[in-house]
Parts: structure tokens; C-alpha cells; sequence
């Protein structure tokens, strides 16, 4: 700390403040202990082969070259692909009728806002052992369904293979319902009601109104709420280990299951840190494709 | 901010921020990594996974009661079970590991053994309380190149628990063969409940293998079984298919929501007679109501093949000690306390009342059911430890994949074996 508060009189119109350099340099050096060097201990990892206990072993590719021949990561990323188009299209659909349907200031408007947006506050764990107990072959859903003469639908939802995956992805869409709404109730907001006015004296419908008015007015929301999306699809966790652990037999497997259970589960490390790349492979591709078509369009 | 530039003092709080928390996150992240190691001086450390409330409690006066002996005494550590059992590596591998560390003897064991992870104590275990065990768990506890690696101090059973009083009402008693165990089964589902509860839904998927586990040491044998899970067979061999022949003449009478009731909820069904038996391990005796726990027995799962020596899985609990400890005396003196009467009868009076101590001159809980639980263990003919302890945690995923798959697709037996066989090789192989 002595030298960076050292006096630097000399030359100072020319160089930055040291006051700043240390603002980036300290969170930098933080970021790159925590989080960039484990990081690229990742990518080392997954070209070995490593059980945690021995020293790991060199192998090259064969991880990756492992993965073509893996019918369950075949399976883990065609789930992945299916939640980031289920999960990611619905909430957005939603989340955006949601407020068009509650961007008005009405009586009591607060209330349903609110009760949207709650579920983004809870745990994502806890939000999943409330659904857990609702899916119990006894449970709520079961239960209703009954009452209202459905009892042959009445199904062990979380443990047949046919549903996993699907009664996973309900609770994760009632959470991040909610948050997209937050996003494009902001992103309402900022638009000019002069557009609108000026569109209603053009003769405007309703439908013209919003396709052509507040579709390309939300463009830059958009490029917010995809990555959002696209990175909480890919992260999506501790909602599947929690209700299914990816089971029955790796019908609710993600990638991100997958990872976990072949690292920490399997103690196959390497193997495990090979999934990851792929997960970070994908979400950043994803991402960065985004982004530069919608810099593109902007320019 | 940079617009203006903040004044001296702004800056050193921000900076000393910063430094902050950079020290305090640094602190926690060494921390978490390592076990907490001691100098060769301080108490022997032990590192515990006994994190339910009763257990930890138990353990804290087990460590309290050594310290009053004299000595360096020693430190408990308890850690999240979970927790525990993935960084169990890391605290074996660490520079500065935790001296003594609760896991589980046979094949568990001999895995890091081999990696020259663990202490050799074979000369404690000539001491006067150790060398009255059995010569069972002496065997446990020998790793694969003849030395003694651990310390066993209390173990469990599981049979086909049933209550009592269901069991009079639908006019049937303890099954002793299989054909008996099918006919029983029968009777129950002539009575509308299912006759076999399984708990593998939920989390416990596990609990599956037992089924796995016994049949296979009832057709096979308990020598076939270790070396199957060791890779020595085939999870496609003839005799891993007579298993799943046998298990199919059982589903029917299986309840349909066994895959989906985690074993707390589907002992609840077998208390409340929603379901009639279910094969479980003791420690779901911890969470029944005390009522009915007196009209709660069990049978032993039925003989298959009376050719086949009847042996059960009576997982044992315990310690060992890390190899890199720098006081290996005195964690050899604590080793020692914790095979003793006293130690034991700590723990198990602190602890739940359904395990049973190893040291043989150690009082249970005396409960008829632990008496009976006792005796099963003493007598059998071997005993095994479960699943995940007789092969390795890493292989236990691999079960429960084929397991849950045969349990809804029973017809797809073939293929789900054959994966099984190439999971487990890539376990196996490593």
C-alpha cells in the first residue's frame, strides 16, 4: 500500500491515477487468484485423467474423444438443448406477457407483481424441496387431481421416465418467470408514449402496435434477458439435483448433473473438468454469438 | 468516480476494504481445503461425519471422556456428511491432514490403503481390547497387503422389517425360504396393501442395492458378491442374470411407488400399513415413533439356495488415521481408547439405540430387537458391508442408474446390464 500512495509528481498529467490502478489492479489480482487460475486448473484437469486421490495422469484429448461414444452425454445434451429451448423460450414468452399484463398502473397491480416476482427471492433449493413434496405420490398435485375425478392421471411425477424432466422444469420457469418480468417491466418502462401516439394517429392495431413499436424498442432488454437465460439454462443445478438428481436413470440428466455426478461422484475428475469445458464451451459461445449480431444491428 | 477523484481517506478505507477482504476470503478458501491439522504438540484431531444432532452430541462427550485421561487428549471436527464424503480425498492428501477420521473398513478402506494414504496400526490391534474381536472384523480391517488400517466400533443389520400386529391381522408369519417369502407376499396382496415397501425415490436411491446385494449373496454367494463389485465378474455374467430372474418373481408384489417415496417416507407407509415388509437397515429405527417401534421385528431375508452359507450385510462404522499424522503415538493411544468397552458404550448411549457395539464385552441398548439384530450378525457366515462399502462410492451412481432402470423397464434386464458392465469398467479402470 506504501508505494502505490507513493507521491508521483512527475509525469502526472500523463499517467493514470494510481488510485485508479489500484481500484483494477487489487480486484484483478482477487479475480485472477479465485477465479481465473482454478479456472484454467480446469482446462488442465480435463486432459487427464485424475481421481483425486493419485497424481493425475496425462491422456491428451481422449476425455473429449470420450464423449462421442457416451450415450449419456449424448442424452445430458440433448436435455440441456431441450431445457435451454423450453425453459429459456417459455420464460421469456411469459415473462413478457407478464408485463404487458402488468406494466399498467392499476389498483392493486403492486400485489400481482409482487406475487410473481416473489419466487425469485426464495432459494433455489428450498423452491425445489416445496415442489418435491407437492410431485409425492401423495402429494398436492396428486391430490387435486383426484378431487377433480383425474385420479388415473395421478403419477409418481419426479420418478417415471417420462416426466422427470418436464416436472423439473416447472419449477425452475415459476422462478425465473418472475425475474424476467422484472427485466422488461424496466424495459417498458423506458419507452417514449409518444411512439405509441404517434402510431395510434397512424392507425395502428394493437398487434401493429406492439410489433412494430415495442418489440425493437425492447431490442436491447433483449440482449440482457437471453444471456441471463442462456447462462441460468446452463448453470440450471441445484433445482434438478435437488427434486431428481438427474434420475431415473438419466431421464432429467443435464450437463451440469452430468458433471457433477462423473466429478464428485464418480471421482472422475478428469473426465468431469472435460464436461465443464464443454458447459463453458457452450455458454459462451452462445452468448458472444448474441452479442455481436445485436452490436452488429445497433450499428 | 474517476470524474472526481476521491480524497486520500476515501481511498485508504477502500483500499484497506478491499485488502480486507481479500485476506478474509484467502483465509476461508485455505481453510475449507485442508483438514485441520495440528503441530506434533497439540491434541490428536479428529475429523467426524457424524453430523446429526444425537451423534455429534455423542461424539462431543466420547472426546470429552478421552480428554479427561490425560495426555494431549483430542479435537472433534464434525463436518456435513455430504461434505465430508467428497473432500474425504482432499483431507487424505492434504499436507497437513486431520489425524483420525471417521469412515468405513473393508474395500472403502483399502482404496486409499493402497495409495499409502492411511497409518498402519496393526500393533494396537494386539492390544487387550481389539484382539477380542471377531475374526470377521479382524479380516474387515486388514488391508490388501496384510496390515491393520482401522478401527471398527459399532455396526448395524438389515433384515425384512414388518409390525407385529399387521402381520397377525393378515394371518402370516416370518417367511424362511423364498418360495415362503412369495406366498407371504401373496397373502398381503390378497389383503389390498402392497406387500413390499422400497424407498429408493427421493435422494436414497441406494437403497435399491440392498435388494441387489442380498439376492445376489443368496444365489451367489457372499465371495462371488465382493469380487463381482470388486471387477473380478461381469455385471453381464449368467449369474448376475440369475439374480434379476429372481427379483422378477418378487415385483409384483413390489409397491409401485417404491422409486418415488424416499426410505423415510416409505417406513412411514410400512408403520402405517400401507405397505406390509420392507427390507431396511436399522437406522430408520431412529426416526419411528416409540410406540411403534415395540410392535416393530424383522426377518432374515429368505434362503434362495440352502447350498449358499447364509451371510448378511452388517455395515461396520469407525476410524483411521491419516498416514502423514505427525504424532502417530498418540493418535495410536486415542485409536486404542476408542476400541475400548467404555468409549464404545459413550458413544452408543449417546447415539441412537439400534447399533450394535463391535467390541464383543460391550453392552447394546439390550432392546429384544437389537438382542435378535445381535445375534443374526454373530451368527451368520460372513458378512458384508453394503453396496458403495464393498465396492467404492464412485461405483454406487452406476447401481442406482441399473437399478431404477430395472425396476420400471424389468424386461430391459439385458441392456441395462451390459451398460452397467461398461459404467462400472470406466470406475473400475481408473
Amino acid at each position: 500500500m506504501a508505494v502505490l500512495t507513493a507521491p508521483t509528481r512527475r509525469r502526472r498529467a500523463t499517467r493514470v491515477p494510481p488510485v485508479v490502478l489500484a481500484f483494477v489492479l487489487l480486484p484483478l489480482l482477487a479475480e485472477g487468484f479465485f477465479v481465473f487460475w482454478p479456472a484454467i486448473q480446469g482446462f488442465y484437469l480435463s486432459l487427464t485423467d485424475w481421481n483425486g486421490v493419485s497424481a493425475p495422469t496425462f491422456v491428451g484429448l481422449a476425455n473429449y474423444r470420450e464423449m462421442f461414444g457416451d450415450g449419456v452425454f449424448g442424452k445430458a445434451f440433448l436435455d440441456t438443448v431441450l431445457w435451454l429451448v423450453l425453459f429459456g423460450g417459455l420464460s421469456i414468452v411469459l415473462g413478457l406477457g407478464a408485463a404487458l399484463l402488468l406494466q399498467q398502473e392499476r389498483r392493486g397491480i403492486g400485489f400481482y407483481r409482487a406475487a410473481l416476482f416473489l419466487p425469485v427471492v426464495f432459494s433455489l433449493v428450498a423452491t425445489a424441496l416445496v415442489w418435491q413434496a407437492m410431485y409425492q405420490p401423495d402429494g398436492l398435485i396428486n391430490q387435486a387431481l383426484r378431487g377433480l375425478g383425474l385420479g388415473s392421471w395421478a403419477h409418481p411425477w419426479l420418478a417415471d421416465q417420462s416426466t422427470a424432466l418436464y416436472a423439473v422444469i416447472v419449477p425452475a420457469l415459476w422462478r425465473e418467470i418472475g425475474y424476467v418480468m422484472v427485466l422488461y417491466l424496466a424495459g417498458l418502462k423506458g419507452i417514449d408514449p409518444m411512439l405509441y401516439e404517434a402510431a395510434k394517429v397512424d392507425g395502428a392495431s394493437r398487434a401493429q402496435q406492439f410489433r412494430y413499436v415495442t418489440l425493437p424498442q425492447l431490442s436491447s432488454v433483449n440482449a440482457v434477458v437471453i444471456s441471463v437465460i442462456v447462462i441460468d439454462s446452463l448453470r440450471s443445478f441445484d433445482v434438478v439435483w435437488a427434486l431428481t438428481r438427474g434420475g431415473p436413470y438419466h431421464s432429467s440428466e443435464l450437463l451440469s448433473t452430468y458433471m457433477y455426478s462423473t466429478a464428485f461422484q464418480s471421482l472422475r475428475l478428469g473426465y468431469g473438468s472435460a464436461l465443464a469445458v464443454v458447459i463453458f464451451i457452450l455458454a459462451f459461445g452462445v452468448i458472444v454469438s448474441y452479442l455481436v449480431r445485436a452490436f452488429r444491428e445497433a450499428d | 468516480m474517476i470524474a472526481t477523484p476521491p480524497s486520500r481517506r476515501t481511498f485508504l478505507a477502500g483500499a484497506g476494504a478491499v485488502t480486507a477482504t481479500a485476506l478474509l476470503s484467502g483465509c476461508v478458501t485455505s481453510g475449507s481445503g485442508s483438514g485441520k491439522g495440528q503441530s506434533a504438540k497439540g491434541p490428536v484431531t479428529l475429523q467426524s461425519n457424524l453430523s446429526s444432532p444425537q451423534a455429534k452430541s455423542a461424539m462431543e462427550k466420547l472426546v470429552a471422556a478421552y480428554g479427561k485421561k490425560g495426555g494431549p487428549g483430542a479435537k472433534l471436527n464434525t463436518v456435513a456428511s455430504e461434505t465430508f464424503r467428497t473432500q474425504l480425498p482432499t483431507y487424505l492428501t492434504s499436507a497437513n491432514p486431520p489425524d483420525v477420521l471417521t469412515w468405513y473398513p473393508g474395500s472403502v478402506a483399502d482404496t486409499y490403503a493402497k495409495q499409502g494414504l492411511l497409518l498402519d496400526i496393526s500393533d494396537i490391534w494386539s492390544g487387550p481390547d481389539l484382539s477380542t474381536y471377531s475374526d470377521a472384523q479382524k479380516k474387515l480391517c486388514t488391508d490388501s497387503r496384510g496390515k491393520k488400517v482401522f478401527v471398527p466400533t459399532d455396526y448395524y443389520w438389515w433384515g425384512v422389517f414388518y409390525r407385529k400386529s399387521h402381520f397377525k391381522k393378515w394371518g402370516v408369519t416370518e417367511p424362511k425360504t423364498w418360495d415362503e417369502f412369495l406366498t407371504v407376499c401373496e397373502t398381503i396382496k390378497g389383503h389390498k396393501v402392497a406387500s413390499i415397501g422400497l424407498g429408493a425415490g427421493n435422494g436414497t436411491t441406494w437403497v435399491a442395492s440392498s435388494w441387489f446385494d442380498y439376492l445376489d449373496i443368496r444365489i451367489n454367494g457372499a465371495q462371488y458378491h465382493r469380487d463381482l463389485l470388486a471387477g473380478k465378474h461381469r455385471f453381464d455374467d449368467p449369474q448376475v442374470h440369475k439374480v434379476f430372474d429372481r427379483w422378477s418373481e418378487a415385483l409384483p408384489y413390489f409397491d409401485p411407488n417404491g422409486t418415488a417415496l424416499a426410505f423415510q417416507d416409505a417406513t412411514t407407509a410400512l408403520l402405517q400399513g400401507r405397505t406390509g415388509m420392507m427390507l431396511i437397515g436399522t437406522f430408520f429405527a431412529d426416526a419411528a415413533p416409540k410406540d411403534a417401534l415395540d410392535d416393530i421385528d424383522f426377518f432374515r431375508f429368505p434362503i434362495i439356495d440352502p447350498k449358499v452359507p447364509a451371510a448378511e450385510e452388517g455395515p461396520t462404522d469407525g476410524y483411521f488415521a491419516s498416514a502423514h499424522t505427525p504424532h502417530a503415538g498418540e493418535v495410536k493411544n486415542f485409536m486404542s481408547y476408542l476400541a475400548t468397552v467404555e468409549a464404545q458404550e459413550i458413544y452408543l448411549k449417546g447415539s441412537s439405540g439400534t447399533s450394535i457395539p463391535v467390541n464383543p464385552k460391550a453392552k447394546d441398548s439390550g432392546t429384544p430387537l437389537v438382542k435378535k439384530g445381535r445375534a443374526l450378525i454373530e451368527n451368520a457366515a460372513d458378512v458384508t458391508q453394503f453396496f458403495n462399502r464393498d465396492s467404492s462410492d464412485a461405483l454406487q451412481p452406476s447401481a442406482d442408474t441399473a437399478l431404477t432402470h430395472f425396476l420400471s423397464k424389468p424386461k430391459d434386464i439385458a441392456s441395462i446390464l451390459t451398460t452397467w458392465q461398461r459404467d462400472a469398467q470406466k470406475i473400475w479402470s481408473q
